[in-house]
């Protein structure tokens, strides 16, 4: 005991770590009504942790090379001891990361968080939703499976919509005419490198501004839900009489990365295979195109507008504007209620997006 | 004091779970980064005696290591580890001096094997070997 009691003294002398702890930890204080909703920012850095990890370990025994990527992979599941588990945590927690990150967007929409002076926070926090589907997709094409082959054919093409610039853009996203061995080359670049390092600064511009402006207070269980922020100076968001981040939340925290890790196995011990059809365990052949072929179910609604519309152009233009409304939110709805119920349109609008978002999914998945 | 007991025993449960959770990931990642076993073809390496030449070196794998073989008219076929047991270079077959040189250290040995001179301890690890019927069988 009087060692550790020595080294803490020290440490303390040295670097202040009493104070930092008071200021950061059992002193940072929360509002009294915060819920669960609020620890998924926490389960979705442990998940994005755990992402690196696992990706390390694949890369010990991943070839980036057109004819051995498959047969890689193929060992990575066959022979690697426990290989298997390696890949089918990454498999796996790459759709979870994405379901976890749709509902922390969720919400934040529906507790009014993105709401002003948190604009920067939402603008980053929608960078890096952006930034973990370019992951997902760059790393769907690396076992070099006929779905991987396929469904970044038709990713990649959509982008040839685009007037002017789009088939030469095609091109250059491919390295090539088609998806080949260039492309390979280029998708595991930025799905090791360029992605993981954006994400991660991006993680701390997110967390930065999120220590600086405070943390937003829940609408529910007050009788007051206006934000009183009036727009004219900076102020730190204080909570008085709020509870603790150590031990309090943290603890919460840790709940729901338990409750998540719990989620987490339940697929990858029960059904391994739920987001991998049958079109991921036959190696990629430039010249046939299996039938029924459909990206990830994130995607499903983009791939089936793109479906519905006469134009190709006009179905990305689509997408596109509901994606930069999405991106400009906190600056179109600039009302200080936060409360959802007494937030009819929003309300409405929201819903109405989901089973838009979700209808579109089911369709996609079914036509 | 019964409030300890409970204290303490919640305690003893919660580090039993950390550490069985820490095992459970400790224990495949071990297996995960430790090294795959070849998968072995009966150990032994085989040659045709006619493909290689009188006074020529035949460097080859041998039981995930690399070996030597050469086949002299005094001493018939050779067949040694070609790493050098000093800091494990592969030897060089010098073959207008009938020797082995390791390039790292300047170890010499004879083309048995031996140390002649320089820093290797122990002479290079000699493999057996057997021919019938033109065939050379190494292991």
């Amino acid at each position: 005991m009087s060692l550790y009691k020595n080294i803490d003294n020290w440490l303390d002398v040295r670097l202040g770590t009493h104070s930092l702890i008071e200021k950061e930890l059992t002193g940072y204080l929360l509002p009294r009504n915060i819920n669960a909703w609020y620890s998924l920012g926490s389960v979705l850095l442990f998940i994005f942790s755990l992402q690196i990890v696992t990706g390390i370990l694949l890369l010990i025994y991943y070839v980036p090379d057109a004819d051995k990527a498959f047969a890689s992979v193929t060992m990575i599941m066959n022979r690697v001891p426990f290989g298997w588990l390696v890949r089918m945590c990454h498999v796996v927690g790459s759709n979870m990361m994405v379901l976890i990150l749709l509902f922390h967007m969720l919400s934040v929409l529906f507790m009014g968080s993105y709401k002003s002076p948190r604009e920067l926070n939402w603008l980053s926090g929608f960078i890096l939703f952006n930034l973990v589907m370019a992951i997902s997709l760059t790393g769907y094409l690396l076992p070099w499976s006929q779905l991987s082959y396929w469904a970044t054919t038709v990713a990649t093409n959509s982008v040839g919509a685009i007037p002017f610039i789009g088939s030469y853009l095609v091109e250059f996203l491919r390295g090539g005419k088609l998806v080949g061995p260039p492309t390979l080359g280029r998708f595991f670049a930025l799905h090791v490198a360029v992605i993981p390092i954006t994400i991660a600064a991006f993680v701390g511009i997110h967390l930065v501004l999120l220590q600086r402006i405070g943390v937003s207070t829940p609408p529910f269980g007050l009788k007051e839900t206006k934000s009183n922020w009036r727009g004219d100076t900076f102020r730190y968001e204080e909570h008085p009489g709020g509870i603790p981040f150590f031990p309090n939340y943290l603890l919460q925290d840790m709940t729901s990365i338990m409750l998540y890790l719990a989620l987490f196995f339940a697929v990858l011990f029960f059904d391994p295979y739920l987001f991998l059809p049958k079109d991921a365990f036959i190696p990629a052949d430039p010249f046939l195109t299996p039938a029924h072929i459909k990206p990830e179910w994130y995607f499903l609604p983009n791939y089936q507008t793109l479906k519905l519309f006469p134009s190709e152009f006009l179905g990305l233009a689509v997408q596109g504007a509901a994606m930069t409304f999405l991106a400009l939110l906190p600056f179109i709805d600039r009302g200080t209620e936060k409360h959802p119920l007494k937030r009819p349109l929003f309300m409405a609008c929201s819903i109405g997006g989901i089973l838009l978002w979700i209808g579109l999914a089911i369709w996609g998945h079914f036509s | 004091m019964e409030n300890r007991d409970r204290r303490k025993f919640l305690g003893v449960c919660l580090g039993g779970i950390a550490s069985a959770s820490i095992a459970a990931v400790a224990y495949p990642l071990f297996r995960y980064l430790s090294p795959i076993p070849e998968q072995e073809n009966s150990g032994k390496v085989t040659f045709q005696e006619s493909d290689i030449p009188e006074g020529e070196a035949k460097f080859f794998q041998y039981a995930g290591s690399a070996a030597v073989l050469i086949k002299n008219k005094e001493q018939g076929v050779i067949a040694l580890s070609a790493v050098c047991t000093h800091l494990g270079c592969i030897v060089q077959w010098q073959k207008e001096r009938g020797e082995f040189l390791c390039p790292c250290h300047a170890g010499r040995y004879t083309a048995q094997g031996l140390v002649i001179s320089g820093p290797p301890p122990k002479p290079l690890q000699p493999l057996h070997v057997s021919i019938a019927n033109g065939t050379i069988t190494i292991g």
